[in-house]
């Protein structure tokens, strides 16, 4: 069992839920650390002053807010902890929406909530959500910040997922699609022919992150003393005009079976 | 305000190629802070040796992958670099998938790609067809050293690109410990939940619920104190209170490539590689010739024309737009 962030209660209308707060992301990333080249020691990292080159210590060290492209702010430790929220234990529900309201835009990390306790009371919660298809609009804080998620039904599980804010998500109406001549009907169905037979279910276990993997056995050889083989890429096919790519693509994935 | 294209390559599937520029489609939040002393002088990061306590040149340095039993293990850049996926321009799409299938928690980061060809015609025609089957295309691309798992979709006639956690990077409830639950729910319950979710059932969003109060208050606060002229600062010459990952030891990879690729000299007669691979280590020459110019003169007093060079090397985007400064700070940050 995997060890839960924190503890709450789901607050919805006047119904409160204990839930648990499960980290729903794997970190995978391969890291490495910085050594000293001559004798392979650990290197380590100290805050300085730029101008002299002195180490200063924690709490001599300050924030500055920018609040313009010249200028910043210093913000002083009792005045950033003036401006934490209050410690509450309640993540609460402001409204539920059309999950189609919030596009891939918004969404930030994703996290399981599982019941604390009472297992009745989270399952009532779980079914009734998983009758609409709706998001809910959750605000909690934990850990002395502020949090802003979707709560939503996954399978037979809550999850909840951060949101970035409304000042992050730039609108598509930001981006200029230059007008170009109307598609012309059979250019339309052989463009749809094409996507139908390279069409197929998502299946991310097809997926591999290949880099991170040849990271791993790069290291796998060095621990182990093998020479390390390099990585070659494949050639890629020339380039040719629409209709003519189009076709020869349909042609070809009907032939090979691409999906 | 419009976005800048910091990126750009080619969609392809089959034998079709649609040049597009990658933008941002999201923005960082107004909460970083920069780190300086009490009395607002620069602070910055320096590597020292943990062993003699000597500070540490960028040259120095190697990476190395500490074992679980504590041993480290020194790897050099080239070693790194040829794990690295190939440079590449181009946006392949795998498979068209149903739209529903994908679950959020796979999204991670979305740009917006903008027609780049002299015909918008190709991009038209994708981005319609993708709306009338409703599907999402699955794709990769390579972008500043790392290789992305991404969702291809069409918005409002608008593509974008939405990068995606591989599987292996998600837990199941079954990971976690969470099991199906046994039995149903009491009817009565269920109900009374029902009203409640029924009662806060909304048709649209209130974007107050979704603004970044962390934001507003640090704002704020530093608005109030630079009216009354209270520890006001120059910006210039601040580095980042936080550190992207939070820990000295962690290394971005793009980072360890660009340090390799602007020290190394190498020329590209080594083996007997197809055409495109020599054009590609030709460009990774001359982009860390270029790399090394952009680091060493300044830029501010060299003609448009070199610049306009220099970010043909570095590959940047957009440069034919950009005006005397635009290519300064561009070049600045590319290198």
């Amino acid at each position: 069992m995997k060890r839960a962030l924190w503890k709450g209660r789901l607050v919805v209308a006047e119904h409160a839920v204990p839930v648990k707060l499960y980290a729903a992301v794997e970190d995978r990333k391969v890291r490495f650390r910085l050594l000293h080249a001559k004798d392979h020691a650990p290197v380590e990292q100290r805050i300085v002053r730029k101008s002299t080159g002195e180490d200063v210590a924690r709490e001599a060290r300050r924030k500055a807010y920018p609040i313009d492209r010249h200028t910043a702010v210093i913000l002083q430790p009792d005045e950033l902890a003036g401006l934490e929220p209050p410690a509450a234990r309640e993540l609460d529900v402001c409204r539920f929406v059309d999950a189609a309201l919030l596009n891939d835009q918004w969404y930030d990390r994703p996290y399981y909530l599982g019941p604390d306790g009472d297992a009745a009371r989270y399952l009532a919660l779980a079914e009734a959500l998983g009758k609409q298809h709706m998001v809910g609009i959750a605000r909690w804080v934990m850990r002395k910040k502020r949090y802003l998620g979707a709560l939503y039904l996954d399978g037979a599980h809550l999850m909840i997922s951060t949101l970035r804010r409304a000042e992050q998500v730039v609108s598509f109406s930001q981006v200029e699609i230059p007008k170009a001549q109307a598609p012309r009907p059979s250019e339309l169905e052989l463009a749809k022919q094409l996507i139908e037979s390279i069409s197929g279910d998502f299946e991310p276990q097809r997926w591999h992150d290949e880099h991170r993997e040849r990271l791993e056995a790069l290291i796998a050889a060095k621990l182990s003393g093998r020479k390390v083989v390099a990585f070659k890429p494949k050639a890629r096919a020339p380039q040719s005009g629409l209709t003519q790519a189009l076709q020869a693509s349909l042609a070809r994935a009907r032939e090979q079976d691409v999906a | 305000m419009p976005v800048r294209s910091f990126w750009s390559g080619t969609i392809a599937f089959g034998l079709v190629s649609i040049p597009v520029d990658l933008l941002a489609a999201t923005r960082p939040r107004q909460t970083s802070m920069k780190l300086v002393d009490a009395d607002g002088h620069a602070l910055g990061r320096r590597f020292r040796c943990a062993k003699d306590g000597k500070e540490l040149d960028q040259d120095d340095l190697v990476r190395g992958f500490e074992t679980s039993s504590g041993e480290l293990v020194p790897i050099s850049d080239e070693e790194i670099e040829a794990a690295s996926p190939e440079a590449s321009r181009d946006i392949e799409l795998h498979r068209f998938v149903p739209f529903e299938q994908i679950p959020r928690a796979f999204y991670v980061r979305s740009y917006f790609l903008a027609p780049a060809g002299r015909s918008a015609k190709a991009y038209v025609l994708l981005a319609k067809t993708m709306e009338r089957t409703q599907r999402v295309a699955i794709g990769s691309f390579v972008m500043r050293g790392e290789a992305h798992l991404v969702a291809v979709l069409s918005d409002n006639g608008v593509l974008r690109a939405t990068t995606l956690r591989y599987a292996d990077e998600l837990r199941s409830p079954k990971d976690i410990g969470l099991t199906k639950p046994k039995k149903k729910a009491a009817a009565a319950q269920v109900r009374r939940f029902t009203q409640a979710i029924e009662g806060l059932m909304r048709k649209t969003l209130d974007i107050a619920e979704l603004e970044d109060r962390q934001a507003e208050s640090l704002r704020s606060l530093a608005e109030r104190k630079r009216e009354h002229g209270k520890d006001v600062i120059a910006l210039r010459g601040l580095v980042d209170a936080e550190e992207p990952e939070g820990s000295a030891e962690i290394i971005d990879l793009t980072d360890a490539l660009r340090k390799s690729l602007s020290r190394k000299t190498r020329v590209a007669t080594q083996d007997a590689s197809a055409p495109r691979e020599q054009a590609a280590s030709v460009r990774k020459i001359g982009h860390a010739r270029a790399k090394r110019s952009a680091a060493t003169r300044d830029l501010a007093r060299t003609s448009k024309s070199e610049l306009l060079k220099l970010a043909a090397e570095l590959d940047i985007a957009g440069r034919s737009k950009m005006d005397k400064q635009a290519l300064v700070s561009a070049i600045r940050k590319a290198g």
